[in-house]
């Protein structure tokens, strides 16, 4: 599918033109018809294009209901138009008389009904483009209202054997373009739908754009790509696991069944839907926005983790795969793997850095409590970079009958894919569960990132709407300090996992080994859709140091009586910060992606002086 | 025709193909290596860059670049030592085995323009399948650089014959499946796999990965034109890590030759 074409129409005044301008329409419109509600003279419109030049690939199409010949060339003295718009009865050998007159294109406006398509029929080697309206009897043009667009394809598919161009007009807005891009249209013409009280609505244009973008950029594409992010940077001898992955899971999501059954065990097995709370004191403290806390916590195992675990664990079993390996920073992403892998009956092997092994005792007893083989890994600075990248060599030597549970958004194509909607339930959830709640969407939502599979599963939902998203990077002691995890603060472009991210790296491209006080943040790239996301400022990123992250925790603790994991205080720490500059009207959702029982130790640690790891 | 195709397309011989890591443990021993493996007979040297993270390597390869980054080597140093085993007397092509992230950071037209510069005859990205590699193939065409692209006993069929027709220099063949290493065995189904690599495409075929005895040779010189040989030279490097980085580096790598032609050579 390709860009469509826009153009905004009916442009009343310079800043209706400065808009459409500087925004992303091809064609610009102007009514020239002093019958519609919406004509200009094209003297006033020669002096606003002289004092705010429109874009060069900006084309300008002047709107006429009958006019004379005399009529145009009068317009054009004032404006260089580039399209002439018929938009009444004019005939075929009209058409040839403009055209030979004033050597430009013409459009011809067509109203929908059944005798439309063999109208445009008849305007065939004449017409340079139609516009498809409704017509109401008493107005000519621009109706505003929108007709059955099934029959889009038709129009569009006459207008390309013509060889020429077709805009769907009437009735679009900001609301319902994607249902109209569903129908693919060449271009689409709007006027009324980008305006408030009768003027031309930045907002509404923004709106209207970005949710074009968003439908045209499904993401990832077929390379695995988020815009220039994502892609399958992995030896060869993996490209046979990954594509029989793809198959497997493009099978999978388009079944019924598996869809049903992943519902139904989140359901049964991991107590979902996890609540969304109101932290009524917190947000009384703080003074500001209102708090409320997507509950995460309270999944199975304590986690959002699971969420992924229930998905990819019985898309396993499905592709007849009897053994699961997964990598584990922490040890929580093992820990669900574990779970999942003995709820259904597979053998389980976790690779773990030697040094992780080490500092969580005791998720490794957990692990192997659960059934799990944990495997510490010694090579490279044995952490969970090194156990990503050994799990990966396993993999590549027993793809014939073993899984690799990837626990977030990172990784070759489909795993950033795959893992964000095995995530999206919490976004989904929330969509539904905020909107019974308080009748409207958040405000603001802010969730953690280290890979970043909690953020993506909250925010993927959200990314067309009317949302701040923003997002809480572990800036540990500090960004400007060796000690970090910030990784689109301070990272730069490279591959890691067999993805084209953000990460944090030497001058030479050597991969170095970031710092966090949380375990579960400390990975030294992003899931490549976040990449993707900061690069188009969609949502916004923000370093959290451990000094405000354990303030938050002991807030939660306190005022609400929630043991937050530091993953997630990462999250709270900048909603905290956020709330402070809004106002009682408005709402932070904060996705609370885990529990925190796991961090006790090191918060006490902490919390008592000295520091956390060693 | 370019040096390297020259070479690997020039006799009935079976190629031997060497492997090394620059700058384990020190640029000096990666020099001598290099002189010593082509007075062994070697065709085509792959001069490996250390990376912190060698998805494509088994243990004894990520040992070497742990010892050759804790030396200091990067890609564009390792570029560096290619003119000085030149005036030493290599005229033997040379090909960089680097991973992608090394080759990015240091901008692929920075590393087109200094492989030319350094008489660097071909680049190999393990990380960078074909679907990846459009836009740096045509690049490294341009500059009659050859890009070498792997095939596995597991890639299908169509994108084989895709591989096949589009690649340059030789076509490397992974023999078994998983990471760079020694093995006793190969996959099971090396042979017809090498038949189908050979209908696939028209210039000479290498195969690589757990290569380590002449009786492994033997069982593939009807099959390819050539063979690569890294953890099993690398091991011999390993186990002499002391004595190469001191007064008795000549030694050492004599010994190293010994070795290598008992083992490999017939």
């Amino acid at each position: 599918m390709t860009f469509p074409l826009l153009k905004y129409c009916g442009n009343q005044n310079f800043y209706d033109y400065q808009l459409a301008a500087s925004s992303k329409a091809s064609h610009i419109g102007f009514i020239f018809y002093e019958g519609s509600k919406r004509y200009v003279r094209s003297q006033e419109v020669g002096r606003w294009i002289g004092k705010y030049p429109k874009q060069k690939r900006q084309k300008l199409v002047g709107v006429f209901v009958h006019p004379t010949l005399e009529e145009l060339k009068d317009v054009l003295q004032y404006v260089k138009l580039d399209i002439i718009q018929l938009h009444g009865h004019e005939t075929v050998s009209f058409l040839q008389e403009v055209s030979h007159a004033v050597k430009l294109p013409i459009w011809k406006a067509i109203h929908h009904d059944e005798e439309a398509l063999s109208l445009m029929r008849e305007y065939n080697g004449v017409a340079s483009g139609y516009v498809i309206d409704v017509k109401t009897k008493e107005a000519w043009g621009g109706t505003g209202q929108a007709f059955n667009w099934e029959v889009v394809p038709d129009y569009t598919q006459e207008a390309a054997r013509q060889g020429v161009q077709c805009f769907i007009a009437g009735g679009v807005n900001p609301s319902n373009v994607k249902q109209l891009l569903l129908y693919e249209p060449m271009g689409i013409d709007l006027a009324s739908g980008i305006e408030q009280a009768g003027v031309k609505s930045k907002k509404l244009v923004e709106d209207l754009e970005r949710k074009v973008e968003q439908t045209m950029n499904k993401f990832p594409d077929e390379q695995g790509r988020f815009g220039d992010f994502g892609g399958k940077f992995v030896p060869e001898t993996l490209m046979y696991a990954l594509e029989e992955l793809e198959s497997g899971l493009g099978e999978a999501m388009a079944d019924p069944e598996f869809i049903d059954l992943y519902h139904k065990t989140m359901k049964d097995y991991s107590g979902r839907p996890t609540p969304v709370t109101y932290a009524r004191r917190l947000s009384e403290k703080i003074g500001g926005a209102n708090l409320y806390l997507k509950r995460e916590d309270l999944n199975h195992t304590g986690a959002h983790k699971i969420n992924n675990a229930i998905g990819q664990g019985l898309l396993a079993k499905r592709m007849g795969k009897e053994k699961l390996v997964a990598e584990t920073g922490a040890g929580q992403h093992g820990v669900a793997t574990a779970t999942i892998a003995a709820y259904l009956g597979l053998s389980c092997k976790v690779f773990m850095g030697k040094k992780d092994v080490e500092r969580q005792q005791l998720n490794v007893f957990r692990m192997e409590l659960l059934g799990a083989e944990v495997i510490p890994v010694e090579s490279g600075s044995q952490t969970l970079k090194d156990a990503t990248n050994e799990a990966l060599r396993y993999w590549v030597e027993n793809v014939e009958d073993t899984f690799y549970l990837i626990g977030s958004v990172v990784g070759p194509h489909p795993y950033p894919m795959m893992v964000r909607d095995f995530q999206r339930v919490i976004g989904d959830e929330s969509k539904a569960q905020f909107l019974e709640l308080k009748g409207k969407l958040p405000d603001v939502i802010a969730a953690c990132v280290g890979g970043g599979s909690n953020s993506m599963g909250m925010f993927y939902p959200f990314l067309e709407d009317d949302v701040e998203l923003i997002a809480a990077e572990a800036g540990g002691k500090g960004e400007d300090t060796a000690f970090h995890a910030a990784t689109l603060a301070k990272g730069r472009k490279g591959v890691i996992h067999g993805a084209l991210t953000y990460l944090i790296q030497d001058e030479a491209g050597q991969i170095i080994e970031p710092y966090s006080i949380s375990a579960g943040l400390d990975y030294p790239g992003i899931g490549p859709e976040h990449a993707y996301l900061a690069s188009i400022d969609r949502v916004h990123y923000e370093s959290i140091t451990d000094e405000e992250t354990l303030e938050a925790v002991e807030l939660l603790c306190r005022l609400e009586g929630i043991l937050p994991a530091l993953e997630s205080a990462h999250a709270l720490a900048l909603a905290i910060k956020k709330a402070k500059t809004l106002t009682k009207e408005q709402d932070i959702l904060v996705c609370l992606s885990g529990r925190g029982d796991k961090d006790v130790h090191s918060i006490q640690k902490t919390l008592q002086g000295g520091g956390v790891h060693e | 025709m370019s040096r390297l195709s020259k070479t690997v397309s020039a006799s009935d011989k079976m190629h031997f193909i060497p492997f090394i890591t620059a700058g384990d443990p020190n640029i000096e021993t990666t020099i001598d290596l290099a002189l010593m493996l082509q007075d062994m007979g070697a065709s085509v040297l792959e001069l490996g860059i250390p990376f912190s993270d060698p998805l494509a390597d088994g243990p004894v390869i990520q040992r070497a670049s742990l010892r050759a980054l804790a030396g200091g080597m990067t890609l564009s140093k390792a570029m560096d030592i290619v003119p000085k085993m030149r005036e030493k007397g290599l005229k033997i092509p040379v090909i960089i085995f680097t991973y992608y992230n090394l080759l990015l950071q240091l901008g692929e037209n920075n590393f087109i323009k200094k492989a030319i510069e350094n008489e660097i005859d071909g680049l190999l990205v393990p990380d960078l399948p074909y679907e990846e590699s459009a836009a740096l193939r045509s690049q490294c065409r341009e500059h009659h650089l050859a890009l070498i692209s792997l095939v596995a006993p597991t890639t299908s069929q169509e994108r084989l014959e895709r591989i096949g027709k589009d690649s340059d220099g030789f076509l490397y063949c992974v023999s078994s499946l998983g990471v760079t290493g020694v093995r006793k065995t190969f996959h099971p189904h090396v042979l017809s796999f090498l038949q189908r690599v050979q209908k696939a495409s028209e210039i000479p075929v290498a195969v690589g990965f757990g290569i380590s005895s002449k009786e492994q040779v033997q069982q593939l010189k009807d099959y390819c034109e050539g063979y690569v040989v890294g953890s099993a030279i690398v091991r011999e490097i390993e186990s002499r890590e002391d004595r190469l980085q001191s007064a008795e580096r000549d030694q050492a790598i004599e010994e190293i030759r010994e070795t290598l032609s008992q083992k490999l050579l017939f």
